[in-house]
């Protein structure tokens, strides 16, 4: 086989059966982590510090109407998830924005 | 309100967390654990094309090049795509019309759901019998037809192909199949059924791929795949290749992805394992498909664009000439029986889920009138190869382009990208999605798929107008009949509304 022939093999292995492994593994260890959350505290915050953002911007763009209010509830069932609960998912930059 | 999960496993998490206060609800049966869902996913996506398309249409557009072009592809346009239609799926937690009638209201509109759902259900009707003839090479595997001595493949291929009565039974097994294993559910069967087969498909193609390259001349099957040309990257009929490839075998916008995201839990993850695992897992079972069947072909001197004969006939011969020939041909028509018959079961859960909850009737009842709809509907595909061959045609070339359309027009713009980015697709997720993903379901697949359509339709006016003229005019007529028979059913769920008085 030609030197560039292997590179394209050697590339090609990485970037799918690696990239197919390392995401199974990472999921199935991040869904664990969710279960024994749920186990000891029954819940966990649905949202990341940026996807809670992005809800936070969204009603501020979009305070009124029955999509607003959806917004609202999934926000508030965050603010829930982080006041309830002492361990959480996601990394959160300080214990104050934990407490939010 | 409130969502009561059906399942009992107590190790199912999204059961427990299924109490969480959310927005939109209804009771439904989840997948019992991550790794059966993410089989179940990937043995959704991963068929026949990945075993037999993916390692010719490498080698024939630039190797090397042609990969580049297609993990471009796949990163860009499928993983996007995927994660969408499996973010709407899991919002709206129902099948194709529900989730139609949720994001457009109960009118005509809902019809376009129909459409989609007709494309599987005919898709299925012809693909019952791939999945038979896998079968049929997969019972002759079994009892060592391959390795006789003197045996002719070729001469299995032509009397199996012109045999009316045993295709039509290799089709009715094949529905069979498909019915036991649905009826025992999403979990006790689809779930179930994958856990066992992709492991033993990936372990069979591994097998099979280390074989191979001790075969002398095996090393020019991966140089033929893997050599780079990179004048082909120049080359618009390379990146075209590389489209179709990352978009039909991913199974994009046909409401597969809808439909198993559907039975996710709220907060499990999508992005990582709806999106990047399920498209590049998918992509990984063909890259291992070069590794098992291109050192076998180059040892052989088999032509490697033989298409399906290229493992009937062409491969089934090569097993009978090698050492241990028995186990090799055993290994690979069963793992290539799993492959499609794990497609066939996510096809025809599409038209299942969709069913059971529009007909509100038991899962098992749902079960029974899809199949015996797809079996009847595949009889004459399975007596005449050419209605089989205009099917595939009509619907590669135009149906499931205009599915996906049809679908990533509802999430981007009727539905808004941004919302179900901030609502579904980011909820629980191991890998948080930026804003950039919308412009990618709004505007960069659609247009892809126009421009797909368009170019099918250019190119092959030319050669078949018959054919291309009256399966675009079948197609066109879909979406107004679809919408009107949905028109129609509102009216009568009205007037059935009003006679009873629930007109509050």
């Amino acid at each position: 086989m030609s030197f560039a022939a292997i590179v394209v093999m050697v590339s090609s292995m990485l970037a799918l059966w690696g990239v197919a492994t390392l995401a199974m593994i990472y999921s199935m260890r991040q869904e664990d982590r969710k279960l024994i959350l749920l186990k000891e505290q029954g819940d966990f915050e649905p949202f990341s510090p940026a996807a809670q953002r992005d809800i936070e911007n969204w009603l501020a763009r979009h305070p009124h109407g029955d999509e607003a209010q959806e917004m609202r509830e999934l926000l508030e069932c965050q603010r829930q998830a982080m006041q309830n609960n002492a361990r959480h998912f996601y990394s959160w930059p300080s214990a104050g924005a934990e407490r939010q | 309100m409130t969502i009561t999960s059906t399942s009992s496993d107590s190790t199912n998490h999204s059961t427990v967390h299924s109490s969480i206060h959310s927005t939109t609800t209804i009771s439904r049966e989840q997948w019992g654990s991550r790794f059966g869902y993410l089989m179940a996913i990937i043995g959704a996506m991963v068929g026949a094309g990945n075993i037999w398309r993916m390692p010719y249409v490498t080698g024939e557009n630039g190797g090397g090049a042609f990969l580049i072009a297609y993990f471009v592809l796949l990163y860009l346009i499928a993983v996007p795509g995927l994660m969408g239609e499996t973010a709407l799926g899991r919002y709206t937690r129902q099948g194709l019309i529900g989730t139609f009638r949720k994001v457009y209201g109960n009118n005509r509109m809902v019809g376009l759901g129909l459409v989609i759902l007709v494309f599987n259900i005919v898709l299925m009707s012809y693909y019952s019998s791939v999945v038979g003839w896998s079968i049929y090479y997969a019972y002759h595997a079994l009892i060592g037809t391959f390795t006789q001595t003197g045996f002719d493949t070729a001469a299995l291929w032509q009397s199996f192909s012109h045999n009316k009565a045993l295709n039509v039974g290799m089709h009715t097994i094949a529905m069979l199949m498909v019915t036991g294993i649905l009826l025992l559910g999403i979990k006790g069967g689809i779930e179930r059924m994958a856990k066992w087969m992709m492991p033993i498909l990936t372990i069979a193609l591994i097998a099979i791929a280390i074989r191979g390259l001790t075969l002398p001349g095996a090393m020019a099957g991966l140089e033929f795949s893997f050599s780079p040309n990179w004048e082909y990257l120049a080359r618009g009929q390379t990146w075209l290749a590389a489209l179709g490839q990352a978009l039909f075998s991913t199974g994009l916008g046909w409401g597969i992805a809808l439909t198993y995201g559907s039975y996710l839990g709220r907060n499990d993850d999508i992005p990582l394992g709806g999106g990047i695992f399920t498209a590049v897992g998918n992509t990984s079972f063909g890259l291992l498909a070069v590794f098992a069947v291109f050192p076998i072909v180059f040892a052989f001197g088999i032509s490697p664009t033989s298409g399906p004969e290229l493992a009937f006939v062409a491969l089934a011969s090569a097993f009978g000439s090698m050492t241990g020939g028995y186990v090799w041909a055993l290994l690979f028509f069963a793992g290539f029986f799993f492959a499609n018959l794990t497609t066939a079961l996510a096809i025809t859960e599409v038209g299942v889920t969709t069913c059971k909850e529009e007909r509100n009737i038991p899962r098992s009842r749902a079960v029974l009138m899809i199949c015996v709809l797809i079996w009847l509907l595949g009889i004459p595909s399975a007596i005449n190869a050419d209605i089989l061959g205009y099917l595939d045609f009509v619907l590669g070339n135009w149906g499931l382009p205009l599915a996906t359309f049809i679908i990533m027009i509802t999430i981007g713009w009727k539905f808004d990208a941004n919302r179900l980015r901030i609502l579904s697709l980011n909820r629980g997720s191991d890998l948080y999605i930026p804003s950039a993903w919308e412009a990618t379901v709004r505007y960069q697949i659609p247009l892809i798929m126009l421009g797909i359509m368009a170019y099918f339709l250019f190119s092959n006016l030319g050669e078949a107008p018959l054919k291309t003229l009256s399966g675009l005019l079948v197609l066109m007529l879909m979406i107004p009949l679809c919408m009107g028979v949905m028109k129609r059913r509102l009216e009568g769920q009205d007037s059935q509304h009003v006679a009873g008085g629930g007109v509050s």
